[in-house]
C-alpha cells in the first residue's frame, strides 16, 4: 500500500475555480518525487492540499490509510507531513533559532524541542553560526536552508519541498540539492515541485507532469527526463512564451 | 527650567496611560490586520463598569481591572467570533473590518447611551486629587498609580509575547499569518485570542480612565482619533512603537498645552500623524507594508 495517495482531487481557492480538476497520485515509502509542470498547474497548489492548508474539495488524500482531507495542518504535521512553501515563509523578525523553535511548535516538551534544534544545527553548520541573527539578514540560500531545517525539526516521514531552488544562484542550487540527497540517504519520502524541471527530476526516482490541472504523465524521474515529448512540451512552450510579440 | 521639567514630568505620567490604551489596539492590528475603530467605544463601555462597580459597591477603580479584564476578554472573544471570524482571510477583509468596527463602535455608543445616558461621568477615588509632592515638583497621585499599572501591564503583555508559547504564536502570526499556519500554529483560535486580549487592555484602559478623565458614551471618538495618531506614529502592529509614539505625544501634547493653550493641545496629535504619513509612513518602529 502506498504511504500517501492522493485521489481524484478537486481543489481551489476561496470561491475561485478548480485549480486542481481530480489529480491522483501514489507516494511510496522512502522515495523522491518530482513534480513537473508549467505555471498554473496546479503544483503548489497540490502541496497545499496535502498539508492541509487547502482542503479538497472532492476526492481523497489518504496517509497511512487515514483520510486527511478534513485535518488542519497542525494535525497533519504531528502525524509526519512537512511542507516548505515557495515563499519559504519564514518569520523575518526571529532569529534563526527562534525559527526553528517555531518549526518545532506543536511539540511541547522544551527539551525535546531543544535537541531537535541541534539536530537542525548540525545538518546546517551555517545556521549555527547565524543562530542569533534575524532571519531576514540571512541570504537566500540560508533562508532556504533555514526552512528546511524548521521543517525538520519535527522529523516528517515525508518532506514536500515546494521550488527549493526559486531565485538561488546555481551553486547554491546546487548545495540545496545535495541536502536532499542525503535526506534521501536518510530514508525520508520527498516530495519535491521544481521549476528547474531537469534538477529535479535528476534527484528523483519517479516524477509527475502536471498541466491544467490534471497528472498527464508519471513515471520514473529517468524515462521522463529523456522523454523526447515532454522535453518538447516544456521547451516548446517556453519558447511560444518567449516568441509572443509585444504589443 | 523647573517648569519645563514638570510639564516633562505630567507628560510622561499621562504617556504611560496612552500606551496603555494604544496598546491594545496595536496588537490587533499586528495579528489581523483589522483597525479597531471600536477600540475606544470598548475604553468606555469598561469604563462604565467600573464607575458603576465604584459607585454601587466603592470598589477602586485600579483594584476594578480584576473585573474588566476578564469581562472585556470575553466581549472581545465574543465579538471576533460574531463578526470577525467569517470574513477572516477573505479578500476584501481590509475595508470590511474597517467599516463593521465603525458600525460596532456607533452601537456601543448607542447602547452605553441608552443605558447611562450622555451625562458626564468619571470616578474619585481619593488618590484621583491627590499629588505626591517632591518640592518643587509635583506628580498627581491619579496619574502615577495609573502610569505605574499601565508600565506594569504592557511589560506583563511584552514578556508573555517574548516568552510564552502562546506568545511566540502571537508574534508568528504578526510576522507571517501564512508562515505560522505552515508550522501549525492555529491561527484562528490565535486571532480570537489575540482579539480578546486587546480587548482586555481596553478594559483595563478604561478603568484608567475612569479617574483621569471624565467620560460619556460619545466621548471615543475624540479617544480613538488620539489612539490612531499614535499608534501610526510607532509603527502600526508595533507594541514598543506604541509605547514611544504614546509618550512622545504625551510629552509633546503637554507642551504645546502649557506654551500655547490647553485648545491647542489635541492639534499636536494630528499634526504628528499628518507629518508621519507625509515622512514615514511605516511609523517610527514600524516596517514597510508588504503588498
Amino acid at each position: 500500500m502506498a504511504l500517501l495517495e492522493v485521489e481524484n482531487v478537486t481543489a481551489g481557492y476561496r470561491a475561485g475555480p478548480d485549480i486542481l480538476k481530480g489529480v491522483s497520485i501514489k507516494i511510496e515509502q522512502g522515495k523522491t518525487y518530482c513534480i513537473i509542470g508549467p505555471n498554473g498547474a496546479g503544483k503548489s497548489t497540490l502541496l497545499r492540499a496535502i498539508c492541509g492548508l487547502l482542503h479538497p474539495r472532492d476526492g481523497n488524500v489518504i496517509y497511512r490509510g487515514e483520510m486527511l482531507n478534513k485535518l488542519r495542518t497542525d494535525q497533519i504535521l504531528m502525524r509526519g507531513i512537512s511542507f516548505v512553501p515557495q515563499d519559504r515563509s519564514l518569520f523575518p523578525d526571529m532569529t534563526v533559532r527562534e525559527n526553528l523553535r517555531m518549526g518545532g511548535y506543536i511539540i511541547r516538551d522544551r527539551t525535546e524541542l531543544k535537541e531537535r534544534v541541534e539536530d537542525a544545527f548540525q545538518m546546517f553548520p551555517i545556521l549555527k553560526e547565524r543562530s542569533s541573527q534575524r532571519a531576514k539578514t540571512l541570504s537566500g540560500g540560508e533562508q532556504q536552508m533555514l526552512a528546511i531545517g524548521r521543517a525538520l525539526v519535527l522529523r516528517p516521514e515525508i518532506i514536500m519541498l515546494d521550488e527549493p531552488s526559486l531565485g538561488l544562484a546555481p551553486m547554491v542550487t546546487n548545495f540545496i540539492f545535495e541536502n536532499i540527497k542525503k535526506l534521501k540517504q536518510a530514508g525520508m519520502t520527498i516530495i519535491i515541485v521544481e521549476q528547474n524541471a531537469r534538477k529535479g527530476l535528476e534527484s528523483s526516482d519517479w516524477g509527475f507532469v502536471l498541466d491544467l490541472g490534471t497528472t498527464r504523465f508519471e513515471g520514473p524521474a529517468g524515462t521522463i527526463l529523456n522523454d523526447p515529448r515532454i522535453q518538447e512540451l516544456y521547451l516548446g512552450r517556453a519558447q511560444v512564451n518567449r516568441q509572443e510579440p509585444s504589443p | 527650567m523647573i517648569q519645563n521639567l514638570q510639564i516633562l514630568i505630567l507628560g510622561i505620567a499621562l504617556g504611560g496611560v496612552y500606551a496603555l490604551m494604544a496598546s491594545g489596539l496595536t496588537l490587533v492590528f499586528g495579528v489581523m490586520r483589522i483597525v479597531n475603530i471600536a477600540h475606544a467605544s470598548l475604553m468606555i463601555a469598561a469604563a462604565y463598569i467600573t464607575f458603576w462597580a465604584f459607585r454601587l459597591y466603592g470598589v477602586d477603580p485600579i483594584l476594578s481591572i480584576v473585573i474588566t479584564i476578564p469581562v472585556m476578554f470575553l466581549v472581545g472573544v465574543g465579538i471576533y467570533k460574531l463578526f470577525f471570524s467569517r470574513i477572516a482571510g477573505t479578500q476584501r477583509s481590509g475595508e470590511l473590518t474597517v467599516l463593521l468596527t465603525f458600525a460596532l463602535a456607533l452601537v456601543i455608543e448607542g447602547v452605553l447611551g441608552f443605558f447611562f445616558s450622555n451625562v458626564f461621568r468619571s470616578t474619585n477615588p481619593a488618590y484621583s486629587t491627590q499629588a505626591i509632592l517632591f518640592d518643587p515638583l509635583y506628580i498627581p497621585k491619579g496619574q502615577f498609580y495609573a502610569t505605574l499599572l499601565s508600565l506594569g501591564l504592557i511589560g506583563g503583555l511584552w514578556t508573555f509575547l517574548q516568552f510564552s508559547r502562546m506568545g511566540y504564536a502571537i508574534r508568528a502570526s504578526m510576522q507571517n499569518i501564512s508562515a505560522a499556519q505552515v508550522v501549525g500554529v492555529n491561527v484562528e483560535r490565535i486571532s480570537m485570542i489575540s482579539f480578546g486580549i486587546g480587548i482586555a487592555l481596553a478594559g483595563a484602559s478604561g478603568s484608567v480612565m475612569s479617574f483621569l478623565f471624565s467620560f460619556f458614551p460619545g466621548k471615543h471618538w475624540e479617544w480613538i482619533a488620539i489612539l490612531l495618531a499614535l499608534i501610526v506614529l510607532g509603527g502600526m502592529g508595533s507594541l514598543i512603537g506604541a509605547l514611544v509614539g504614546a509618550l512622545l505625544l504625551a510629552v509633546a501634547s503637554a507642551f504645546v498645552s502649557f506654551h500655547f493653550g490647553p485648545t491647542w493641545s489635541p492639534i499636536t496629535f494630528f499634526l504628528a500623524l499628518f507629518l508621519i504619513l507625509l515622512f514615514r509612513p511605516q511609523g517610527l518602529l514600524g516596517k514597510k507594508m508588504e503588498v
